[in-house]
Formats: structure tokens, sequence, C-alpha cells
């Protein structure tokens, strides 16, 4: 934007491309127009089109798993036998692990209710709107306060035995930790990491947790909800 | 401020000791309101009573177990079909629910160890229902146990009592 | 030389009353009668018009969230098909599936398509959560629809859980008890919902018939009404979220 005019116009009419808004930006205020200038399709084929193509694909996908990877049915259901283990579908199975570490009033309905509550209000906390990497500005200070959040979680981990949460904790507070120091330019995968927003590391701390619960639960479980080695 | 439902072109009547007086558009629209209100609370409860069921396709809740002398002294009887221990002491009978209190497997007994266990995550229990480890929260609750007339044990699975009631004989 | 005379057979066909007053726009052939072909159509119209190029490319989405609509649409054809051999009762149920698998013809193969169709569901709605998530397609003015797609996170898992029960063996029934069991942890209000979910007490004919009417109808019904608002709310907000992560952009010159 030049010295001169003090506000830009423009006008379109490529039918290709949507018309474009005017708009008169005074210096005295800010423009926070983010114009999408690029190009436009009709739906109709391209996008219809593709979507048929991805449900056929997905057809031919699943109709081929079918054909060789048969449902289980095991025996009538007896009220009388408990099998021995008593697993949940795969999806409930990592709660079932968290379950042999914490109360079920806690891990069958406190924590999955603030997993949900906290999906639901992800996006009415404006915080971050510009993405800002986590560790971009007072760093001491939010040292300070990841350390102290880290040990007390680690700390009642422990107490609980809860080491399959635990240990991905660990894991993801250390990289959390460790891009901060490590030096710029040393591996792409450090400056990767020191880029990402506070969101982005609790997101992906939850992830790590559960495929980790989900995991133990579904091959590491057996009779009594022992711990047994996959491969044995 | 203004209520777009209060109709605002009308003067305000006179008050009375409630204040001021309701328009014949606003009064209509309230009763209107609090009538389908009524009906809206009126159908939620009758639904859930429809839900609720009266009859349940279950093994009765109430059944002899046989005579005492059925049961030796200082044992521990798992009843399969009926889901409950009959346990036998000095004293007289205890009933327990085999059911696990953790998340509802059944449980089984244990006589080399003495111990009630639950296969599904590992709760143990003693033959008083305490639990003496695993992840249950609360002990294997006492059910009624009562001579009926005919000299038979009487379980009542439907009543518990408090651990320290025994039935003696 | 039959080519163009089945051609022209079709063109013909066209050009009579019966099929205009079925098809009224005519060959898709202008953008005047593209347009039509979709704000026109009863299934298409929740689809803009026009799309941006760039949110037709895969790396966009990956289509995670077309294919989780469509392996619902998977699941219910699969799911009536399964209907008709299935009946919710104790202990027919486990007879059916026997019978699906042994006696139906292409009844393991249906059935097959069904609960791999189900697994598959409930890992492409997880996969298109996270995405959304890390794309940040969730932001203003986008926020209630990410809800709604939290709600139907739900109403999946629900579905597959209602679902894991039909077959009424060993694996459905204890599965069941367990997380019935779980729901009783409830303060207050557990121990009745689980005795309406299930009809009674204990897993039995009750909560068979429960679970199968809410697998079938209550469920697909939510689901159904749920899917349209998230499908009408993306075309109202603007269509898909392009904005690279790195890229907050507050000035007029944003490139192409």
């Amino acid at each position: 934007m030049s010295e001169k005019t003090p506000y830009t116009t423009g006008i379109d009419s490529d039918a290709e491309r949507s018309p474009r808004r005017i708009v008169f930006v005074t210096k005295k205020t800010s423009g926070k127009v983010l114009g999408e200038r690029s190009r436009q399709l009709m739906s109709f084929p391209h996008l219809v089109l593709r979507e048929a193509m991805v449900l056929q694909g997905l057809i031919i996908v699943i109709a081929l798993l079918s054909l060789f990877w048969d449902a289980p049915l095991e025996q009538l259901a007896n009220p009388l036998l408990t099998p021995n283990p008593a697993k949940a579908p795969w999806y409930f199975l990592g709660l079932q692990e968290l379950l042999h570490y914490f109360p079920p009033v806690v891990a069958g309905i406190i924590l999955p209710g603030l997993v949900v509550v906290a999906l639901v209000v992800i996006p009415y906390f404006e915080v971050n709107v510009k993405s800002e990497p986590f560790w971009a500005g007072g760093a001491p200070k939010k040292l300070k306060i990841l350390g102290a959040i880290l040990v007390v979680l680690l700390v009642v981990l422990a107490i609980f035995e809860a080491w399959t949460v635990l240990v991905p904790t660990v894991i993801m507070g250390g990289a959390m930790l460790l891009c901060k120091f490590m030096v710029p330019g040393t591996a792409k995968m450090w400056d990767y990491l020191r880029s990402k927003p506070l969101s982005w590391w609790v997101m992906t701390w939850f992830i790590a947790v559960s495929v980790t619960l989900t995991v133990v639960g579904t091959y590491f479980r057996g009779p009594g909800w022992s711990w047994v080695w996959p491969w044995r | 401020m203004n209520d777009p439902m209060k109709s605002s072109d009308v003067p305000a009547k006179p008050g009375g000791p409630a204040g001021p007086a309701l328009g014949r558009r606003d009064f209509l629209n309230e009763i209107s309101a609090a009538a389908l209100g009524i009906t809206g609370l009126g159908s939620a409860v009758v639904s859930l009573n429809y839900i609720s069921p009266n009859v349940l396709f279950e093994p009765p809740a109430r059944f002899r177990v046989g005579v005492p002398d059925d049961y030796p002294v200082n044992s521990v009887s798992f009843l399969r079909e009926q889901q409950i221990y009959i346990v036998r002491t000095a004293e007289g009978f205890t009933a327990l629910s085999a059911i696990c209190t953790h998340l509802g497997c059944i449980t089984e007994w244990r006589p080399d160890d003495n111990l009630i266990a639950c296969p599904c995550h590992g709760s143990k229990f003693n033959r008083d229902g305490v639990k003496v480890a695993g992840p249950a929260p609360r002990p294997l609750p006492h059910l009624s146990v009562q001579l009926a007339p005919d000299g038979q044990i009487l379980v009542d699975k439907l009543a518990t009592v408090p651990a320290n009631q025994v039935l003696k004989v | 030389m039959s080519n163009s005379s089945a051609e022209s057979l079709l063109e013909r066909l066209r050009e009579t009353k019966v099929w205009k007053s079925i098809f009224r726009r005519g060959p898709a052939r202008t953008n005047r009668t593209r347009s039509v072909a979709v704000f026109g159509n009863l299934f298409l119209h929740f689809l803009p018009v026009k799309v941006r190029e760039k949110s037709l490319r895969v790396r966009a989405t990956y289509y995670l969230g077309s294919l989780t609509f469509f392996l619902f649409l998977i699941l219910t054809v699969t799911g009536i098909l399964l209907m008709f051999y299935y009946h919710p009762a104790v202990p027919q149920a486990y007879q059916d599936m026997k019978d699906l698998r042994f006696v139906v013809s292409n009844g393991l193969f249906l059935r097959n398509l069904h609960r791999i169709g189900a697994q598959a569901m409930v890992l492409f709605v997880f996969m298109h959560m996270f995405h959304v998530f890390y794309r940040g397609g969730y932001r203003a003015p986008r926020q209630f629809n990410w809800v709604i797609g939290v709600g139907l996170l739900l109403v999946t898992l629900f579905l597959s859980y209602t679902g894991y029960l039909l077959p009424w063996d060993q694996l459905a029934y204890w599965a069941i008890t367990v997380g019935t069991n779980i729901i009783s942890f409830m303060p207050w209000l557990g121990r009745i919902t689980r005795f309406l979910l299930l009809g009674g007490r204990t897993v039995g004919e009750n909560a068979l018939l429960r679970f199968y009417v809410l697998h079938c109808v209550v469920l697909p019904l939510g689901a159904i009404f749920l899917v349209g608002i998230h499908f009408w709310r993306i075309q109202k907000d603007g269509g898909l979220e392009l904005r690279e992560e790195n890229e907050r952009k507050n000035s007029l010159h944003d490139g192409d």
C-alpha cells in the first residue's frame, strides 16, 4: 500500500474468480480483511465427481478387506460365566486400562467427562489465535510453570502407579523442554517442535496418552488384567 | 429493556398491589407459555414412566437354597445359578453377592487362598466380603438371609443387610 | 457406429416430455446448468455452487470427513440388509448370527462389511477430528460446527457400542456388562440411567431389544439430524478453512 493513495479498490469480472470486495482502508484503521483470491471451480463436476471417486474407492477397499477378514463370533452369551479377560471394544480399551489404575468414578465418569467438556470448549478459548510458538516469549516464567505442572502430574501418576500414562507424559514433557534448549539448526525435528503452540502440545500429549493406553489394553493385558508380552 | 413479546404500543394499565397490570395480549402469551410448559413437563414424566419397565424377564430375586444341614460349618459355597456365596460360620449364615463391585464380573471362590477372586481386574475379597486387594471400590454386599417356615434358607438378592448381621442357626 | 446410435438414442430420450418433467435442467454443459445441478438438487444443495480450487486437493482434508460420512452410508445399507435376517431376541439373535455366517448367501461377507465399516468409521471420525484441530478449522466462525462434530463423535461411539451387543455372544455380553456398570458410577443419575438403558437390572432380553432400537432407529436419526446441520454449517461458514498454519495474515495482500 503506497503512501499516496490512502485506500485501494478493485473489481473483477472474471467468472472463475469471485468478485473482490471493495475495501476502503484509511491510515487510521487497520484492515483485517483476508481476501480469498484463489480460483473457484464449479462444484458440479469438480467436487461432486471427486467425492464420487472417494466413495467408490472406499467401497472397493472395504469390500476387499471384508473378503479376507472375518468378524469374530464367540460362544453364546452366558451370564453365569465371565471370560477371562473380559475386554471392551478396542475404542474403549484405553478407558479400561485407565480403570485399572484409578477408581471407577474417576476413570469412568470424571476423566471422560472432562475430556468431552474440554473438546467442546476448545474453539471458545480464543487464546493464542495467531498460533504463536509456545517458547516465543517469556521463557523463564514459562519454564517454571511448565516444570511445576509436570512435576505435580508425574507425582500424582506415580502415586497411582499409572505407568501407562506416565511414560508418554514423560516423553512429551521431555520433548517440550528439550526443544527449548536445542541449538537452532541442529536437527529439523527440534526446530519443528519449537515452532508449535501450546494447544498443539496439549492435543499431541492427549493423543500420545490415548494411543498408549489403547495399545497396552489391546496387546499387553491378559487374564486378570495382568501384564503379558504379546509375543509370548 | 423493551421486550419484543410485550406489546409496546399499548399504554400501561394502572397498577394494583402486585405491580403494573398486564395487557390482554401479554396475559394470553404467558398463559399459553405456562400451558405448553405443563404439557411438556407432563409428556416428559409420562414418557419416563413408559420407558421404565414394570415387568422384568429375569430370574427371581428371592429364592430358597436348601436346608441349613446342606452346608457344612465354616464353608463357603458358590451357587453359580444365583450368583451368590452361602457362607456358614460357627455363628450362622451370611450370603454374599458374587458380582464384583468393580465392573460386574462374576467372582470365583479360591479355597486354597481362602479368598474370593475376580478374574477381570484382580480384585480379591475375604469371606466377609471385605476387599483385600485390587481396584474394587466397595466390599461385596451382604444379602438378606432368613429361615422360611418350611425350614429352608431364603435369600433375597434385592435386600442388602449390614455385614455383621448373621442368620443364627 | 453403435456408440453414436446409442448416444443419439440418449439424446432423443432426453428430448422427450417425460424425461424433461423429471430432469428439468438439461445436460450440465454450461455454468448455469452446472449451478442448477447443485443448488436445484435435493441431495446436493448443501454443497456450495462453486468451490475454491485449493479445497479440492487431497492434502486439504484427505477427504476424512467425506470418508466418515460415506462409511455411515455403507453401514446404513449393510445394516438394513442384515436386519432382514436378525431377530433381537434371546437366544434367537445368536442363532441368526450363525445363520448369517453359514446359511445365508453372502451373509458372512455382509456381516464383515458391516463390522469393518463400523471399526473404520470410529477410526476415521477420530482422525477427522484431530485433523480439523491441527488445521485450526474450529476457529471462528466455525466454533459451533466443531461442537456439532463432538456431538457426532459421541453418537458414533454410542452407535458402535449399542451395535456391539447385538450378536449376543460372550464378547458382546461381557463388554456391555462392563460398560453399563461404569455408567452406574455416575453420581445420582448413574443407577437410574443404567436401569432405563438395560430395561432391568441385568443385561437380558430387555437390554437387547432396547439396544436394537437405539442402534437401528434412534441413533441413526440423531446422526442424520446432526450431519445435516454439520454440512449446512460448512457451506454457511464459507467452506473449508484453508489458511496455512503459520500464516496469520492481517493484510490485504495475501498471495494466491
